[in-house]
């Protein structure tokens, strides 16, 4: 019979109208976003060693940083600068960090209205309130934020 | 009565050539007499920015070839990278690659088919599908943090092991696939309209489309048994149990089934490696820097579009002399001014569906 084949994919289209709405609220919800989200960036500046290997490690060159030396004679850090227009949110840089200090963060609205602001200034505004997210951070740390989650 | 052909411009902004492929086509009346195909519109030189990276930070841009399953051209460079160097990866990260990179061709079918269904008039049939994609995209970002370009491999292994949430997800999605595929193939399968619309369009003989260097299912479709997975097993692949589903004629309707069949054998080799995932470290011991011994090699995996070929040549310094790659898209949309003449411009339509390619591999 013509028309068997058609009848029987409205069958499936008429389950699926009885089906949970699977879409979100977007605004009024936000979404439950993974726990190694790539989203944002942090910096802890008191950890940072100015050893410049998350400058190596980005394949497009958009971080900057410059070092100075203090009373100690220790080098330190006295700029750093992230383009994230020129960013891929590969996260080698946040991989390469011994120190653990420069962080992705689960933030994703991340649209801005100028294009001054794309550049973040990590130096200066750490973004140490955003959310952390686990993205290559050593194990205990991972333990930690999942208690913390819990 | 006097009578002319015209050109017509398909693209390249046009919703059916699915990204910025452009066509111009020269009709007599609604039929096509002749056909031109152009490329480029979405040309990046990542082979050139290649050359200028060291060999770790090539692999986020692997992730923009083929956007629709990134993970897989990941596998490609990495696994020439070790070849290159000797590396014997870890079991479980063998495991995990395999799982990882047939999740990514049952997400990257069901783009596949959804547009392919969407292009031919139906929209219900495309939302099934990107359902399932959503969930598999939802368990990638649980790995990698990203859900389009993850970067999640990495020469001599994985960059993390797996997170303890993907485990749940990926049960669950093997209780409730089975139910989506039984679901679509009463959905589809018998359809009139689609068989009407796809069923000898199209069609392309074995001789033809080997000549034209087609490859993975836009080849299989027309008969050839031909799967790299089997031919030339890379990695662990040799080690599951699945078939290579051929077609009979290489028409459109083929290239439907030989998809649906594929996601089906995708599915068994991710139950094995699930059920035989080993425990272990994901990452064998490389060097810091990573310097290659002067050389080349080649070599080439199966992706959802076909064979992804990648060819690295080292000069001994700790970035690539060359990087090239062999993307399906491109060897697979050379047949086009072949196959369109004498059809229908809504068949044309199909034709450009059916093939399932991403102008991000076509352009690189």
């Amino acid at each position: 019979m013509y028309g068997k084949g058609l009848l029987k994919g409205l069958s499936v289209t008429g389950r699926n109208v009885f089906r949970k709405r699977l879409t979100e609220k977007y605004p009024e919800e936000k979404p439950q976003l993974a726990a190694r989200w790539r989203g944002g960036f942090q910096l802890d500046v008191n950890e940072c060693i100015a050893c410049s290997l998350c400058e190596k490690a980005c394949p497009n060159s958009a971080i900057k940083l410059t070092t100075e030396k203090n009373e100690e004679n220790k080098k330190q850090l006295a700029s750093y600068e992230l383009n994230q227009s020129y960013c891929l949110f590969c996260g080698l840089c946040v991989e390469a960090c011994p120190k653990k200090c420069l962080r992705f963060t689960r933030e994703f609205e991340t649209a801005t209205y100028h294009k001054e602001e794309v550049k973040l200034d990590l130096f200066k505004n750490q973004n140490l309130s955003a959310s952390a997210s686990i993205y290559a951070q050593p194990e205990k740390a991972t333990e930690a934020a999942r208690k913390e989650e819990k | 009565m006097k009578t002319q052909t015209y050109t017509l411009n398909l693209g390249p902004q046009h919703p059916s050539t699915h990204g910025v492929l452009r066509v111009v086509l020269e009709l007599d009346g609604e039929t096509c007499v002749g056909s031109k195909t152009h490329v480029g519109y979405l040309h990046r030189g990542i082979e050139k920015i290649l050359e200028d990276r060291t060999y770790p930070q090539v692999i986020p841009y692997t992730d923009r070839l083929d956007y629709l399953a990134g993970i897989n051209n990941n596998l490609v460079y990495v696994q020439t990278m070790e070849k290159m160097m000797n590396i014997e990866i870890p079991e479980r990260a063998e495991y995990i690659r395999v799982m990882l990179a047939e999740l990514m061709r049952i997400a990257s079918h069901m783009v596949g088919i959804g547009i392919y269904i969407m292009d031919l008039g139906a929209i219900s049939a495309v939302f099934y599908p990107f359902i399932e994609r959503e969930k598999i995209l939802d368990m990638m970002a649980h790995l990698s943090g990203s859900r389009m370009t993850f970067n999640y491999m990495r020469i001599g292994g994985l960059a993390h092991d797996i997170h303890s949430d993907f485990k749940p997800e990926l049960d669950k999605f093997i209780v409730e696939f089975p139910r989506f595929i039984e679901d679509y193939h009463r959905l589809i399968d018998d359809n009139e309209i689609f068989i009407a619309r796809t069923k000898n369009v199209g069609t392309i003989t074995a001789e033809k489309a080997k000549s034209y260097g087609l490859t993975g299912p836009n080849l299989r479709a027309c008969g050839v048994k031909h799967d790299i997975r089997k031919t030339n097993p890379y990695g662990i692949y040799n080690r599951f149990d699945f078939e290579v589903p051929v077609g009979e004629i290489g028409d459109c309707y083929d290239r439907y089934v030989v998809r649906m069949k594929e996601v089906e054998e995708s599915f068994k080799i991710i139950q094995q490696a699930y059920k035989e995932l080993p425990d272990g470290p994901v990452m064998a011991k490389v060097p810091k820097l990573i310097k290659p011994p002067i050389g080349d090699v080649y070599h080439q995996t199966e992706n959802p579009k076909g064979v992804l070929g990648c060819y690295v040549v080292s000069d001994g310094t700790p970035k690539p002399s060359r990087v090239h790659f062999r993307r399906p898209s491109f060897n697979n949309i050379s047949i086009f001014d072949e196959i369109f003449i004498g059809h229908k411009i809504a068949d044309i339509i199909a034709i450009l569906a059916s093939f399932d390619f991403v102008l991000g591999e076509v352009d690189a």
